[in-house]
């Protein structure tokens, strides 16, 4: 370790060594006890003859003293001597001793006179005239000390900055030489490398313009400025002690003027002692001031002087000192701006063009991949998303192919920003002309039939820089076809596939049961030969599922892919991808299970499916390639276990999915699957569920379009008839229930007995969905039912108005739900709540 | 009866069949959490199993030094969270209370 560039070694060997001096001096111990008595040896005698040998010459002449003889020469010395004392009672050691402090001069008025050379000072008159206060004394001794030190540092001041101003003109000129030098040098080595080579190289720049040399010159440049700026703020610092010492100082004063002492004497001797202290620890800090001092000296003279108003001198002082500061702030702010850019602008130039484009070409070449699309495939798809949303074509692929050899992924198309594009756009570019290069190359390469040697020397990794983190578990991807676009371990999942063969044959099973579903989904169905089997486990839904999302996913991207990009529709596709879309989507329906008889297991597996909530979110993405028979199919196995499904995400995703069905059923459709709910299921529950209610009023509003006749297909009388049985079926078995149909009502029977109108926030939105099906009911209701409904549903329906009319609300938009509600339903039966008084 | 539980081939079957599940996670640190799993993609998983789970409750055990070392745990939610993979230990679809 070393302090300050210090070896600490060569300190210690120095320590050392006096360490072996010291123990080599001659140790003398007088008067101890360990004396060795030599004093004692010394021989007193013989000293007669010392004025013999050294002389006894009587009078010493005067003829030595030049000076008293050259008389020229005095006055000469005497000033020279004069200065010299002057300068040493400023700052010299002899200045302590010889305490010339206000103090001191007053004590003993010996020292006023030296202390006065330079004659008349007001304060002096006033002396001869004896009469003076403590305080005149004070301020003309301040006033003359000041005088004195000022003069002082000015002429201090002139020195230094001549000093200075030497220094850097010889810096400047040392600069210069060494440039010259350098220069004469460069201009050597140019000469002779002409000399060498006829041509240069043309990339060869001369040093003085060379990266290299411009980044000397800015060290040196740098450095200088550091130094400029180090001078700078130790200046500042002095400056800012000083304002400190004199604010002291002020206060100091204020304190004296404004407070009567009690002790006239005794305060002023304070007062001075500290004063005089300050002066002298002020006083160093003064020496190394260059600039500012003596002008705040001079103006707290001249306040003295003339007894300006503090304050106003004080605002003036405060002002410059504020302007001052701000004026070294904005120029300190300055350099540091120029010494950053200095810092940055280092490396400018560093690299030539062609080194910029080989690192962009190392960059491009890793985002080249063999299947750009699947490599990209979220940001691809997102982007397909995005451009279909805003409208655009929906078929372009942000993905750069390159024939066979793979491509580069674009990823999704930036929003706004002009940069982006750009940057884009210029990529696109590089990396069509790196394809090219390679391509080019690799032709060059033909010719000159290198590709016999090729590989000779075994594989080189040429790819040494793709630094992908060691692979800690090795995937055996084998040479199956890979079955996803999205998973990069190709191989088909074997206990899937397993599980596949397995479903395939129970889909053999299914065919031959195809029948017998469509009979029981009528509901006189035997269960001759059924296979029963355990409901599906967990397990198996995912593995089903999984399997489900790679055939989507593939057949989703068989209709996305550029090679059938003439259109979506499958009509236009050729036979051969019109096969594997429709093996693909049979392969779909089988797993689904559909056709696996109702009574095969409870839950029945399709709706087992249907419990993952990654199953919800599949169906309406297959149920989209199905055509309507399969579709029909689906719906009717799905309303015929309704009570099966677990209703939380049945209305945002699997109802989406069968709804278009539904919109488009015949009424002979409509009324089979209404049939399905009521057989052998709790209609009445399913009526409570939110989905089933929806489901209902879905059917019911259907059955009143076609009455309306706005389908392609009337229905024939025979089914309306059937219809017509459905109908009052359904409204004989809800009858009972009409009420309790109600979210609010079921609640209130929670609620205690004394509180019926307890409000619920949000329950008349709730209620709405129970209101629309009842209206739905009452259209088609007779008029026997329509008495029906308005006695079972009377209370309700008052109980509402009363609320909304009475004031019953928390707001406004709570009584117009309540009655909105209400009209709903009686709007139905040709009524209005208006017309209900109370 | 039952195929597929004769095998989970290779590691990520079973990672691949927890998606949009609700996994464990053990982590270094004695951390654990609960969490949907997210992300079908497993490519860029390969070398660190990195997770994107949401709807996560995380378990942190937190050992009191003292005379006597307790062990507290403290229990934060989060909506979404990325899952550095060198930290998970395990991952493990939840034992069911169904």
């Amino acid at each position: 370790m070393s302090f300050f560039g210090f070896e600490e070694r060569t300190l210690e060997r120095e320590k050392n060594r006096r360490v072996e001096q010291d123990e080599d001096l001659a140790v003398y111990t007088w008067g101890e006890e360990s004396y060795d008595g030599l004093g004692d040896a010394l021989q007193e005698e013989h000293d007669e003859l010392n004025d013999e040998t050294f002389g006894d010459v009587g009078k010493v002449g005067k003829d030595f003293d030049f000076a008293s003889a050259n008389p020229a020469v005095q006055p000469i010395s005497k000033s020279f001597f004069l200065k010299n004392l002057l300068a040493a009672q400023a700052i010299s050691l002899e200045s302590i001793w010889d305490d010339r402090s206000p103090f001191s001069m007053r004590l003993n008025g010996s020292g006023r006179s030296s202390l006065q050379p330079r004659g008349d000072s007001p304060a002096q008159h006033r002396q001869q005239s004896g009469i003076r206060t403590l305080q005149e004394i004070e301020s003309e001794m301040q006033a003359l000390l000041r005088e004195r030190q000022q003069q002082l540092l000015q002429q201090k001041q002139r020195e230094e900055e001549e000093f200075l101003r030497q220094e850097e003109e010889r810096e400047f000129q040392r600069q210069r030489l060494l440039y010259q030098q350098e220069q004469a040098q460069i201009q050597r080595q140019q000469q002779l490398h002409a000399h060498q080579h006829r041509t240069p190289p043309p990339r060869m720049l001369p040093v003085s313009q060379s990266p290299r040399f411009m980044e000397h010159q800015q060290r040196q440049i740098l450095l200088l400025q550091q130094q400029q700026e180090q001078q700078q703020l130790l200046r500042l610092q002095q400056l800012q002690e000083q304002l400190r010492v004199e604010e002291l100082e002020r206060q100091l004063r204020s304190q004296h003027i404004s407070t009567i002492p009690p002790d006239p004497d005794m305060e002023a001797l304070q007062h001075q002692q500290l004063q005089h202290q300050l002066r002298h620890r002020s006083l160093p800090l003064e020496d190394g001031l260059p600039y500012l001092p003596h002008k705040l000296a001079q103006a707290e003279f001249l306040r003295d002087m003339q007894g300006l108003p503090q304050a106003d001198q004080e605002a003036l002082r405060v002002e410059a000192m504020r302007k001052i500061l701000e004026a070294e702030k904005m120029e300190e702010k300055r350099r540091r701006k120029a010494a950053k850019i200095a810092h940055m602008s280092r490396y400018n130039d560093l690299m030539t063009q062609s080194d910029k484009d080989f690192i962009t070409r190392i960059q491009v070449s890793q985002l080249v991949s063999q299947d750009p699309y699947a490599d990209d495939f979220y940001a691809q798809v997102y982007g397909a998303i995005v451009r279909s949303r805003m409208g655009l074509g929906a078929d372009d692929e942000r993905v750069l192919k390159f024939g066979a050899s793979g491509g580069v992924a674009l990823g999704a198309p930036s929003k706004g920003g002009n940069r982006r594009p750009n940057a884009m756009q210029r990529m696109q570019q590089q990396v069509e002309r790196i394809v090219s290069n390679a391509r080019k190359r690799e032709e060059e390469k033909g010719l000159h039939s290198l590709h016999s040697l090729q590989g000779a020397l075994g594989k080189t990794s040429g790819r040494s820089y793709k630094a992908a983190p060691r692979q800690l578990l090795q995937v055996d991807s084998g040479a199956a076809p890979s079955a996803s676009p999205t998973l990069s371990h190709a191989q088909p999942h074997a206990h899937i596939s397993k599980s596949d063969s397995i479903s395939n044959s129970h889909s053999d099973a299914a065919a031959t049961h195809a029948a017998r579903l469509g009979r029981e989904t009528l509901g006189n169905g035997s269960s001759e030969d059924l296979v029963r089997m355990e409901p599906l486990t967990q397990r198996e839904i995912l593995v089903t599922l999984e399997n489900m999302y790679d055939l989507v996913l593939n057949v989703e991207q068989l209709r996305r892919d550029p090679a059938s990009s003439r259109g979506r529709r499958r009509v236009f596709w050729s036979n051969g991808e019109s096969n594997e879309f429709d093996r693909l989507v049979d392969q779909m329906w089988s797993h689904l299970k559909v056709m696996l008889p109702l009574a095969t297991s409870t839950p029945h597996p399709f709706i087992s499916l249907l419990s993952a909530a990654k199953g919800k979110k599949i169906l309406p993405r297959v149920t989209r390639h199905f055509d309507q028979q399969r579709m029909n199919t689906l719906l009717t196995l799905l309303i015929a276990c309704f009570s099966q499904l677990d209703t939380q995400a049945f209305l945002s995703s699997v109802l989406q999915s069968i709804l278009p069905i539904i919109v488009k059923g015949n009424l002979r459709l409509v009324c089979g699957l209404v049939g399905l709910l009521m057989h052998g299921q709790d209609i009445v529950a399913i009526a409570k569920s939110r989905p089933g209610l929806a489901l209902l009023t879905l059917f019911l509003t259907r059955v009143e379009v076609m009455r309306q006749g706005e389908v392609d297909e009337i229905p024939t009388q025979e089914d309306f008839a059937q219809w017509q049985l459905m109908f009052d079926h359904l409204f004989q078995l809800l009858t009972p229930e009409f009420p309790l149909l109600f979210p609010s009502t079921r609640m209130a029977a929670h609620l205690p007995r004394d509180q019926p109108h307890i409000n619920i926030p949000g329950i008349d939105s709730l209620d709405q969905p129970v209101w629309q099906f009842l209206a739905a009911l009452a259209v088609q209701a007779s008029s026997t039912q329509h008495q029906i409904l308005v006695s079972s549903l009377r209370e309700k329906v008052l109980d509402n108005v009363l609320s909304a009319k009475k004031g019953w609300v928390v707001d406004e938009e709570e009584r117009t739900t309540k009655l909105a509600n209400v009209d709903l339903f009686l709007h139905a039966l040709g009524l209005d709540s208006s017309q209900i008084t109370m | 009866m039952d195929p597929s539980s004769s095998g989970i081939q290779e590691p990520f079957d079973l990672i691949r069949l927890s998606l949009s599940e609700r996994v464990f996670v053990k982590l270094r640190g004695d951390r654990e959490m609960t969490g949907i799993l997210h992300v079908r993609a497993l490519k860029h998983m390969m070398g660190h199993m990195n997770l994107i789970l949401s709807d996560v409750e995380e378990t942190i055990m937190i050992v009191n030094e003292g005379e006597q070392a307790t062990v507290s745990v403290a229990k934060r939610k989060m909506g979404m969270l990325f899952v550095r993979g060198d930290g998970v230990i395990l991952v493990s679809p939840p034992s069911r209370t169904q």
